[in-house]
């Protein structure tokens, strides 16, 4: 019983501080590009803003993934806050990126589809760093679940603070933030108008801003794992993560899929197997 | 009923269902004789979960065993005339190196009198069993399936003279080699419906006798004539290397080994290379791919229940009689595969290609479980077989029922296959998301190899690459089907019951076998694997399928869990997620719009797909796919992948010489 009120609590609480993390975004970049910036709750009143508004959509299906995008999220994150299965977590994650990418293949528009098919060049590029997370957790715990990291007494950023790097690199992928700002961005671009959100409008939109908030919690959890214990370091990592990626997209600029996929593989992925094998190496060792 | 009489009719009524079917040339009836085999062939396969297993039979007349050589013979002797009338020399060549060493072995060296003594001659145990259920049933409905579809092919095609029931002689007839090859413990009768097997399948691949169709049917014929040949030599070595002791030339004593016996090591390697060219596995997949030229009931049946899965059954069965070395070799050489096949699956355009590919690459997994060869791996592995046979099975009936709706294969033309056909559609869909994504099995499945594989990291590092190239190829191919304009969903579209029975009871198998893998595990899966290899647990709790902590030299103190999969409450998600939205929420035809084309549309009707091009002209909308051909397509990445299968192999048979020298 208890487990489902942590889960209900996460549920409600997760949006909040997305939201909450949203606005400070926006008046942090606002003050980086000497702008004064909206009200720290303005992503609330848009949120509420576009639920009243009248439902419009270009096609009958769209609606259906939009709604996986979201409820997968959420079990992506009742299954973080449950200290469940580490590597299960990643997968519904995936089928929640995966929802999205059709929701924006499921209508006949030349901009929804340029975003999808990003969306899913992200999703390659993401993944396996992701996946290999999840093996690096297991070389240093000897388990998959997330219960065991918040049974260890040091930290994982100790072991595993290459695959830390390659996380953050994920972090500004799953923001949209530059240079990876490619599916979609928060401003539009001429080419992309809106990328895969150009089709979505009104309380669908909100729908999808919702599942934004819960994924940016959802995988700022992740790298707050890196150092579980005490909870006060947890929430300033990631903290100070957050803070870094709104940095790190005020002073790139927009980059091509391509190179996305390329710098992710080379960098991220090569990180984070050396970190596996220097792992297993001292194992093999000792 | 006995033990007698279900072996008879597993393998030898669709023999005898399918000289019926050949003799009988009318349509209706024929399609009943079809039904009642496949009907009494399930029933069949049930009535072995009530027996107590493991159990063994022999024959009593060696009669069998002397029909049996003749057949092979007969078989060999068929090939080489094929090699002779096709002047396919391969074809030619692979059949000698088979009746030469074989003629010269039971004739020359007087074995044939020994031979005939090999008992027991079947071995029924929970493996085997779940083989049958997953041929039986499987294989049965898509052989329903065939009977509407060639109908139709032929109709297509205008043939002149109906070349049906020699087709579903073959596809039948299939069936019974399949059981007996998953029962049969004697080497020399395993070999035989091996070969039976591989005849079935030159036949179906070549059955519309076009160049095309020939040269791949001899293809698959050669490449799986290199794997008998590796098997007669295996037999050879195991009967010279123990003197002429007839016992060996048994699965069960060479099981009973464990990996320890040297002696045994290089028969092992080759009875694995046997199965793994039948498993297509690189850099034999050609002639999977090649496959594709049949009727697509063949490539339902041979991607899903029969054929392919032979070969990694036959892997999987070896498993307890690896070395760790031979295991390592045979993992990495599946994940490889795993991981090359889905990255070439991006590029492919033509739908049942890129179902080739997802199935070697998928059947590369299984390999690598059984190379991890860990109990917790073997499991994974045969889940994968279970819930493969099912998705797979599925998709190449819609692939099928699909092509004979719009008549091409390419992904291309199903663009918007939704508006034109959602009914089918939507069962394509449900088939493409089980493949890839929670709640479905086989990603239970996948997870599950995942997290066995932590003792051999390359290959866990190969699956992880290769699981991220899964989910962008089935995508993309899924987002071609979705992309629809508003008008979707006017009527659905009728299928004749040939078609919808098997569709329609293989969604409910995704659905059934998937919430209940739990007690799907406890009944079936766990006691084949404890019949491989008996170590541990993996257990069921309530809701959960748990791992335990194998990895007890790798862990602290104190783990005690692996990982843990809650089944039933993903499907609670996917249903309040998936289904729940499509069943309650309906759009009003005045909430649609027409999309955003930057004010260039023609008119402002919803529907519209036209626009305003350079010079005014009026242009239909047209989105294409990405398939990065260049960076990813076979010509770019073929070299690669033949020389590292290619040199995996090499350093394996290596290792096995040199552990066994």
């Amino acid at each position: 019983m208890n487990q489902v009120w942590i889960a209900i609590v996460a549920i409600i609480v997760a949006p909040l501080i997305g939201g909450l993390l949203a606005g400070i975004d926006r008046k942090i970049t606002a003050r980086l590009q000497g702008r004064y910036g909206p009200p720290l709750i303005q992503p609330f009143y848009d949120f509420f803003k576009l639920l009243g508004k009248t439902r419009i959509a270009t096609s009958r299906t769209q609606f259906i993934w939009l709604y996986g995008y979201l409820i997968f999220m959420i079990a992506a994150l009742v299954m973080l806050v449950l200290k469940q299965d580490l590597l299960l977590l990643v997968f519904l994650l995936g089928f929640a990126g995966i929802s999205f990418v059709l929701a924006g293949f499921s209508c006949k528009s030349p901009y929804s589809h340029f975003g999808a098919n990003r969306e899913l060049l992200q999703i390659l590029a993401y993944e396996p760093v992701l996946l290999l997370m999840a093996l690096g957790v297991f070389a240093t715990n000897g388990s998959f679940m997330i219960s065991e990291i918040f049974e260890s007494s040091t930290p994982l950023l100790a072991k595993l603070w290459p695959i830390f790097i390659a996380l953050l690199v994920v972090l500004t992928i799953k923001m949209r933030k530059s240079p990876f700002d490619i599916s979609t961005s928060h401003h539009g671009h001429q080419e992309l108008v809106k990328g895969i959100m150009t089709e979505i409008s009104g309380p669908y939109y909100a729908l999808v801003t919702l599942t934004e908030w819960y994924e940016l919690v959802l995988v700022l959890g992740l790298i707050a794992l890196f150092w579980a214990n005490p909870l006060w370091v947890e929430i300033l990592i990631a903290l100070a993560a957050f803070v870094l990626e709104l940095i790190i997209d005020n002073i790139n600029a927009r980059m091509t899929a391509g190179w996305m996929v390329r710098f992710t593989w080379a960098v991220g992925l090569v990180l984070c197997i050396l970190n596996i094998a220097y792992l297993y190496f001292m194992k093999g060792v000792s | 009923m006995t033990l007698e009489w279900m072996l008879a009719i597993a393998i030898l009524l669709p023999l005898i269902a399918g000289i019926l079917v050949f003799i009988i040339r009318q349509y209706q009836l024929r399609g009943l004789i079809v039904i009642l085999t496949a009907a009494v062939l399930i029933v069949n396969s049930i009535y072995f979960l009530k027996i107590g297993l493991p159990v063994e039979y022999t024959p009593e007349s060696h009669m069998w065993g002397t029909i049996i050589t003749i057949l092979d013979y007969a078989m060999l002797l068929f090939y080489i005339y094929v090699g002779l009338s096709l002047k396919n020399w391969l074809v030619f060549i692979f059949a000698l190196t088979q009746i030469v060493p074989l003629a010269w072995w039971e004739f020359g060296m007087g074995a044939s009198k020994a031979l005939e003594e090999i008992k027991p001659a079947f071995v029924i145990d929970q493996l085997s069993v779940v083989m049958v259920l997953v041929i039986s049933i499987i294989g049965s409905l898509i052989c329903v399936y065939a009977i509407r579809y060639m109908f139709d092919h032929e109709h297509h095609l205008n043939l002149e003279k109906s070349r049906q029931s020699r087709f579903l002689f073959w596809l039948v007839m299939f069936l019974g080699a399949m059981n007996g090859l998953v029962m049969a413990n004697n080497l020399m009768w395993l070999y035989f419906f091996w070969e039976v097997t591989t005849l079935c399948c030159f036949q179906l691949i070549a059955h519309d006798l076009t160049k095309e169709a020939i040269n791949n049917g001899a293809r698959a014929l050669w490449m799986n004539s290199i794997g008998g040949t590796a098997m007669v030599l295996a037999m050879i070595y195991l009967y010279q290397t123990y003197g002429g002791d007839v016992e060996y030339l048994t699965v069960s004593t060479i099981i009973q080994s464990g990996g320890a016996e040297v002696l045994l090591l290089l028969p092992v390697a080759l009875l694995c290379f046997t199965g793994m060219i039948k498993a297509a596995q690189m850099p034999f997949q050609t002639w999977l791919l090649g496959a594709m030229v049949a009727p697509t009931p063949v490539s339902a049946l041979l991607h899903s229940s029969t054929m392919v899965k032979a070969g990694v059954y036959l892997v999987l069965r070896l498993a307890p009689a690896f070395n760790p070395l031979l295991g390592i070799m045979v993992a990495i050489c599946g994940a490889f595969t795993f991981f090359a096949a889905s990255v070439l699956a991006i590029s492919q355009t033509t739908g049942k290609r890129v179902l080739a590919y997802s199935t070697i690459a998928n059947l590369g997994l299984i390999i690598a479980c059984a190379g991890i060869n860990t109990e917790l791996s073997i499991a994974a592995g045969i889940l994968l077989i279970i819930f493969h046979a099912i998705s797979k099975g599925l998709l190449f009936l819609c692939a099928g029922t699909i092509e004979h709706l719009i008549w091409s294969r390419e992904i291309e033309d199903m663009e918007g296959l939704a508006e034109k056909a959602p009914l089918t559609t939507f069962i394509t869909a449900i088939g493409m998301l089980s493949m890839f994504l929670p709640p479905f099995g086989m990603l239970l499945g996948k997870w599950m190899a995942l997290e066995a594989a932590y003792l051999i990291p390359l290959a866990a590092f190969l699956f992880i690459l290769a699981s991220a190239a899964t989910m962008v190829f089935w995508a993309k191919w899924l987002g071609r089907l979705l992309q629809v304009l508003p008008r979707l969903g006017r009527k659905l579209e009728s299928l004749s019951l040939s078609y919808s029975v098997p569709l329609w009871v293989l969604v409910l198998g995704i659905f059934v076998f998937g919430i209940g893998v739990a007690p799907v595990y406890e009944k079936f899966v766990q006691f084949a694997v404890n019949n491989v290899i008996a170590i541990g647990n993996v257990f069921t709790e309530g809701w959960n399928i748990v791992l335990p902590g194998g990895a007890a030299a790798f862990s602290r103190v104190g783990v005690e869990l692996l990982g843990s999969y809650p089944v039933w409450p993903l499907f609670i998600v996917f249903a309040v997620a998936i289904v729940m939205p499509l069943l309650v929420i309906g759009l009003k035809p005045q909430e649609l719009r027409p999309v955003y084309l930057c004010g260039e549309q023609v008119g402002d009707s919803t529907d519209t797909d036209e626009w305003i091009s350079a010079g005014d002209e009026k242009a239909k909308l047209q989105l294409g796919g990405y398939y990065f051909k260049d960076a990813l397509g076979e010509k770019a990445l073929d070299p690669w992948v033949y020389t590292v299968a290619i040199a995996l192999l090499v350093i394996m048979f290596g290792i096995v010489l040199g552990v066994g020298l």
